[in-house]
């Protein structure tokens, strides 16, 4: 059975459809990468499985449970965690605050979240800012802090939304390895990012979108080879 | 699981925030109850009614910092109306006093009931609003009900004031009472930062978003928040109620929530001490610029708009500068 299931799922913004009957299966353990040129559709994608926006039509069953109407706290506890594009993170509380209320919140005792949260700390090695209020990290480490948020109770499925998108190589290397070795030992990801070479290394399969809908569903090299999906990306008749 | 990582664990464990946020907790905790310490002893020295009635209001004002810190300070809901609240529990237990007997002991706990389930409501209200949308609007609910305070003659006697009984006659009793409840509130409101409630209540202030997508229930805490910090104010205008024996609407003016605003800024919004600090310094101060009329409220507005500007954590703030720099030296 599918851990995640898109079914037809539409998004309208007035007169604008940014979201065009997307349809689509995530089996549990699967790495996706959701890729597609700007304004394509994916970070609206992204903020309706994490309830952050309703669809206009269409239905996501995760575990076989509809997810209608569910909020972004509601589908954490069922294990939807999300990154976002732009960091998010609470800049007047420590990196380890930060950490331990995702742990707080989705049921973890005091002291089970923080060795979860030293543990996490250590991993993405940010031991040296520990202790600094997280408005005080420099973009690079802001992003790992969040991508760390999502991984304080391990989730059914991790939405990350562009973290490598202007991110140190260095940064970039310890969240890859990270997705890598959780990857291995079966944690479910969506991965948006325009950073190909990333897509094709963690990524065996891909979804293209383009203008709200999907373009290409298959291995990640065969969608990158794909024409609609080169003509979406460069524009106009490019094959 | 690392050793190091369980021992940090161990630790952390008494507290649900990281050692480092613990640790500037309890040194606040601590301030704000050295503070009080010497607020105790103060009538050792002082004997004179008036400066003793001077303080006491102090301490009327520090609860309702207090309550307006735990909703502004640390769940960042701008709320303009902690007078207000202050005035439905004086107005609870006055009425249910003149109209139903009620004995002051149980008024006063109505009366936290009432400011409460009114906050609850009001905090269900705003709860998409935020920033200057969530000022005016608290400001209109609160002009609203003390306009309705103010033409309720027949209920309410106006602007002539509601007789309320008081409850003893001894000031120094009256002192100690409101020096207990401050430190009442003082100590649940360390417990709470200390608890996870104070971590969600804290995310929600830093970034709503982010703290719904880590799991918290954003409308259950902010609700939550405006519910207790209701309450407390409502306390605090109960048993004012009974201090002065009198309610009159002027208990919700905008200006008595500009006091309140300006204690909590001046004293270190988002602390422990600030308030208590704050609302000491600016209602003695206020006593002291009696003279100049009208203008004492723009000498606050002015040192608001400089801490603001200039000092955001306070004078808490400039005393920890001034102690991190003495110890560095």
């Amino acid at each position: 059975m599918s851990l995640l299931s898109v079914r037809g799922i539409v998004k309208r913004y007035g007169g604008l459809t940014a979201v065009d009957s997307v349809t689509f299966e995530v089996a549990p353990g699967e790495l996706v990468g959701l890729i597609g040129p700007n304004g394509s559709g994916k970070t609206t994608l992204l903020n309706i499985l994490s309830g952050h926006a309703d669809p206009n039509a269409g239905e996501i069953l995760l575990d076989g449970k509809s997810c209608h109407g569910l909020k972004p706290e509601q589908l954490a506890h069922r294990g939807v965690m999300r990154m976002f594009q732009l960091t998010r993170v609470f800049r007047r509380m420590n990196v380890v605050d930060n950490l331990l209320v995702a742990g707080r919140a989705q049921g973890l005792g005091a002291a089970a979240a923080a060795a979860q949260a030293n543990a996490l700390i250590e991993e993405l090695r940010l031991g040296v800012v520990r202790d600094l209020d997280a408005g005080q990290l420099s973009g690079g480490q802001m992003k790992l802090l969040e991508f760390g948020v999502c991984f304080m109770v391990p989730p059914r499925i991790a939405l990350l939304d562009e973290p490598f998108a202007a991110v140190h190589p260095t940064m970039k290397e310890i969240m890859g390895a990270f997705i890598r070795s959780r990857h291995e030992s079966g944690q479910t990801f969506i991965l948006v990012s325009h950073d190909m070479p990333v897509v094709v290394e963690l990524c065996h399969r891909a979804i293209c979108m383009n203008a709200g809908g999907v373009i290409a569903d298959a291995p990640t090299r065969d969608v990158l080879s794909n024409t609609r999906v080169i003509e979406a990306y460069l524009g106009g008749h490019a094959a | 699981m690392s050793s190091q990582s369980a021992s940090g664990s161990g630790k952390v464990a008494k507290s649900s925030s990281s050692k480092l946020s613990t640790a500037k907790t309890e040194i606040e905790f601590r301030v704000a109850l050295i503070v009080l310490v010497m607020v105790a002893l103060i009538p050792a020295i002082v004997s004179n009614p008036y400066w003793l009635g001077v303080l006491i209001v102090s301490m009327y004002f520090a609860i309702l910092a207090g309550a307006w810190n735990l909703l502004a300070g640390y769940t960042g809901q701008f709320s303009l109306a902690p007078a207000t609240f202050a005035m439905i529990g004086a107005y609870s237990t006055g009425l249910l006093g003149t109209y139903f007997g009620v004995p002051p002991l149980l008024g006063i706990l109505a009366a936290i009931l009432v400011a409460g389930l009114i906050g609850l409501v009001l905090g269900r209200i705003v709860l998409r609003l935020k920033g200057p949308y969530l000022a005016l609007t608290t400001l209109s609910f609160a002009e609203i009900l003390r306009l309705i305070a103010a033409n309720s003659i027949n209920i309410t006697r106006g602007d002539l004031g509601l007789g309320v009984p008081g409850l003893f006659n001894s000031r120094i009793g009256w002192y100690y009472v409101f020096l207990g409840v401050l430190a009442v509130l003082l100590i649940a409101l360390y417990a709470l930062l200390r608890s996870k409630a104070g971590l969600f209540l804290q995310a929600i202030r830093d970034d709503e978003v982010a703290a719904a997508r880590s799991g918290v229930d954003v409308v259950f805490w902010k609700t939550a928040a405006f519910a207790l910090s209701a309450a407390a104010s409502g306390f605090a205008g109960a048993l004012y109620a009974h201090f002065a024996e009198l309610v009159t609407p002027e208990l919700g003016l905008i200006g008595q929530t500009g006091l309140i605003v300006s204690m909590t800024v001046i004293g270190g919004i988002g602390t422990l001490v600030g308030p208590i600090v704050g609302a000491f310094l600016v209602y003695v101060l206020s006593e002291w610029l009696r003279d100049v009329g009208g203008y004492q409220l723009v000498v606050f507005a002015l040192l608001v708009i400089i801490f603001a500007r200039f000092f955001r954590d306070g004078l808490w703030g400039i005393a920890r500068f001034f102690m991190r720099r003495a110890r560095s030296t």
